[in-house]
């Protein structure tokens, strides 16, 4: 052993390389605030589309809610390290954003978003899509459980009357975006805590 | 009795080592994550990479985005190399004591 150095100090030196490599891969890296920021834009716009501004309503909050993720994801851009991981799952997501932009936009310019069923079937496919590869990639089940819930949102809205497909959807909005999405930052904010300090 | 290794000192500063731990997991960080994340005050992290830096373990780019000055730190080769080689002389060091 070298004269100056404990052996304590030395496990302590492992154990905070241990810490370390796994902070830079930890998973959640708090974007739990971007699934409750946008389950309670789809509330919004549903709610403002049933108060009877269907044409604004959807495209307005939708493009408020992106306006206000991508600010404030640049102004965290120093909290979040370039990974591998973390690029393909930002790019699941950015990928997502721009199909559904893209399709409800054409679909609402082009009269063809009548049938409600249809929409929310659309919808709830995209976002189980979307978790379901985010959660196979960092291998998350919670993730996953979100991602079926989607796909059951996606099926069940195909039946039933309006209300019954409407309702599904609102449920599901509750459990896999705002509900997981206060899980996300709970988790985050216990890891942060559970850290400790680092002294030179 | 075998020659036991000696530790690389650049490394073994507990921050320093730190540091070059976090960078072997990530592409590249910033700053302000690593000092997130090692708790550490400014000058004492400045000075910390500069010294890794300077030892040729940890590349600095500097870039703007949204016109807001970015300084990225990347762990190179031969960092990764030199954290590698202290790892495994830590666990020599510590031998049998390592599962204690």
């Amino acid at each position: 052993m070298q004269d100056h150095t404990t052996e304590q100090e030395l496990k302590d030196r492992l154990s905070l390389i241990e810490s370390m490599i796994a902070e830079g891969r930890r998973k959640t890296e708090g974007w739990g605030w971007t699934f409750v920021l946008w389950g309670v834009a789809y509330y919004l716009a549903m709610a403002w589309s049933a108060w009877g501004h269907g044409v604004w309503a959807w495209p307005v909050t939708m493009s408020i809610a992106a306006i206000v993720t991508v600010v404030v994801s640049f102004s965290k851009t120093g909290n979040h390290p370039e990974t591998t991981l973390g690029r393909a799952i930002g790019s699941i997501w950015i990928a997502l954003g721009i199909s559904m932009f893209l399709l409800f936009l054409a679909l609402g310019l082009s009269g063809r978003l009548t049938d409600q069923h249809l929409f929310l079937a659309l919808v709830s496919a995209i976002l189980g899509m979307a978790n379901g590869a985010s959660a196979l990639i960092l291998r998350w089940k919670v993730q996953f459980a979100c991602a079926v819930g989607w796909w059951v949102t996606a099926v069940a809205t195909c039946f039933g009357t309006a209300a019954q497909s409407l309702m599904v959807f609102l449920v599901a909005i509750f459990l896999c975006q705002i509900v997981f999405g206060i899980y996300g930052m709970i988790a985050d904010a216990r890891e942060r805590n559970r850290r400790g300090l680092v002294h030179a | 009795m075998p020659d036991l290794p000696e530790l690389n000192p650049v490394v073994h500063g507990r921050l320093r080592l730190a540091l070059l731990s976090l960078l072997s997991g990530v592409e590249g960080a910033e700053f302000t994550w690593l000092r997130a994340k090692t708790e550490a005050t400014d000058g004492n992290l400045g000075a910390q990479l500069l010294k890794l830096e300077e030892a040729g373990y940890v590349a600095v780019e500097k870039k703007f985005v949204l016109r807001k000055p970015q300084t990225l730190y990347r762990i190179t080769k031969s960092g990764r190399h030199a954290l590698t080689e202290y790892v495994q002389a830590l666990k020599q060091l510590l031998g049998p004591a390592i599962d204690g």
